[in-house]
């Protein structure tokens, strides 16, 4: 197993928001998490990039326990994210943010930097390479010069996946990637899990779009209240009683 | 004459473009003025005074100790007292003024500590003077321009090329942003005072043979050195050095050539014309509200 999520539980005063979870992902697959809106998706996920910390319960993550882990120790370990809002660096550049995103595998120190030394040039080379190389995955390459902050909202989007990316992590989560999109830029969002998941990352996904997770998903976890409701493939998922009870019920959208 | 002017325009433009540059880094960092950066060159000073004349350590291991606990000592502020005041979320001007508190603080216990005296080191070079261009010039400031400047292409270095230093400006720029890039923001803002400290610090300590240890050296000197980080451009860490070489400069040639009595008049009079005429500082820093 990749990640390993065992009862976590976390509470915001007297209310649950993650009542006794327990999901097991494999490796190269696409997860998708979904739910009526305030049934701590997004909650779940601060909890396993570290942002909150659980109240009990533990995270295993490439045999790692993740559980109370601050989030730059969470990149460390291999788990990149992005967030609802979005969340660039939007006085840099595009290259920059790509570059910032990489600093973690950053290997030569302040001596090589400071007598510009051949590996420290090389390594700078390889960098903005790869930068470029990620750009041109997302087809932001010619933006790459551009401040971060005046690329289109879709734009913005695929930047924040490709600087999660540029950390070189095994899993990756994304919290709702098409809100905000087009329908073109849906269906390239969709291409692009796809290359993702090619280049041997895994995909979690917090999303709205049904049709989307419906997609694109390998499996699927369904939360309600803070606790699994259900867990499946689209079609168990589809046709499950209690998931439509669950949408239905909360008024939530299709 | 002139030569000689410049010079000492020089030294003490340089430190006043040290001191500059630790503001803006706070700035960057934190969004903070901090007064206590002119009482941390002060303490410095009087440390390396008391390593190297007390205690008779050379005087290059005196800068690095001397650097290291005002590492400790800038970093330990903003933990333990800045940080502590922002997670409460108060007004901006709050910390500010807990800036000045620590100041007041620092100086008196300066003056606890070593006394209300004027000191002075010995010198530090075996020869006094060195001759540049058929002018003597005292070896102390040669040393005190060119460490100034050593220590500001580290920075610039430190700050551009190296991991830490991404981490850092990324933290400065948007921390939830860096959080998200496997960046410990709050240890990168720590690290930032640390080493505003510790440029303060050893300004204090390359100042020290030159124009004695007293305890009020630091409070005009810190608060030119303001002056100088907002004429280069308040955030920008080359405008820190610019602004500063520039003030130094200015004021000296208007001590030596109108009056010593209303340099700073002369000074401030030009920082005044210069806020209204360009308050982006020479390198355009964000200086307006929009």
């Amino acid at each position: 197993m990749l990640l390993e999520i065992k009862n976590l539980c976390l509470s915001f005063g007297g209310l649950k928001a993650t009542n006794d979870v327990s999901i097991a992902m494999e490796e190269g697959k696409v997860y998708a998490l979904i739910g009526p809106n305030g049934a701590g998706k997004t909650t779940f996920f601060n909890l396993i990039s570290g942002v909150y910390k659980p109240d009990s319960g533990t995270i295993t993550f490439d045999g790692q326990r993740l559980d109370g882990k601050r989030p730059y120790q969470v990149n460390e370990a291999g788990i990149a994210r992005t967030y609802q809002v979005i969340n660039l660096f939007k006085k840099m550049t595009v290259l920059d943010n790509v570059k910032v995103g990489m600093h973690t595998k950053l290997k030569s120190g302040f001596i090589q930097s400071m007598f510009h030394t051949k590996s420290q040039q090389a390594e700078e080379a390889a960098i903005i390479d790869k930068a470029m190389d990620l750009l041109a995955f997302v087809g932001l390459k010619n933006h790459m010069n551009d401040l971060a902050g005046d690329l289109s909202y879709g734009q913005q989007r695929l930047l924040e996946i490709v600087r999660a990316m540029a950390s070189e992590p095994k899993l990756i989560l994304l919290d709702e990637p098409a809100a905000g999109m087009n329908s073109t830029e849906k269906v390239e969002l969709n291409v692009l899990i796809r290359k993702i998941l090619a280049r041997g990352i895994t995909v979690l996904l917090v999303e709205h779009d049904m049709k989307l997770v419906m997609n694109i998903a390998d499996h699927i976890f369904v939360l309600n209240h803070g606790q699994k409701l259900a867990e499946g493939s689209p079609l168990e998922i589809q046709n499950n009683p209690k998931v439509i009870e669950a949408y239905l019920g909360g008024g939530a959208k299709k | 004459m002139l030569f000689q002017v410049i010079v000492s325009g020089f030294v003490i433009g340089c430190v006043y473009g040290l001191i500059a540059l630790g503001y803006s880094l706070i700035y960057k960092a934190s969004g903070l003025m901090n007064f206590a950066q002119g009482d941390v060159l002060t303490l410095g000073c009087f440390l390396g005074y008391t390593f190297y004349t007390l205690l008779g350590l050379p005087y290059w291991l005196s800068l690095i100790i001397t650097a290291a606990i005002a590492f400790f000592f800038g970093m330990g502020e903003e933990r333990f007292i800045i940080r502590k005041l922002q997670n409460k979320n108060v007004l901006t001007v709050y910390v500010v003024l807990a800036t000045i508190s620590i100041q007041y603080i620092l100086q008196n216990s300066i003056q606890a500590i070593w006394g209300p005296n004027m000191l002075s080191y010995p010198r530090v070079f075996p020869w006094n003077n060195v001759t540049i261009f058929g002018v003597n010039i005292q070896t102390e400031s040669v040393f005190c321009i060119i460490m100034s400047f050593i220590l500001m292409m580290l920075l610039q270095v430190f700050m551009n090329h190296t991991k830490f230093g991404t981490a850092m400006r990324a933290s400065a720029l948007d921390a939830k942003a860096a959080k998200a890039c496997g960046i410990n923001p709050s240890f990168a803002t720590g690290v930032t005072w640390g080493i505003a400290a510790a440029l303060a610090a050893t300004a204090g300590i390359l100042l020290g043979p030159i124009y004695g240890v007293f305890i009020m050296l630091g409070q005009t000197i810190g608060r030119k050195g303001f002056a100088a980080a907002i004429m280069g451009g308040y955030g920008n860490v080359i405008g820190a050095i610019v602004g500063g070489v520039l003030l130094g400069l200015i004021e000296t040639m208007s001590a030596a050539y109108w009056s010593s009595t209303y340099k700073d008049m002369i000074a401030y009079g030009l920082l005044l014309i210069f806020l209204y005429v360009k308050p982006t500082g020479i390198f355009n820093e964000k200086a307006l509200n929009r």
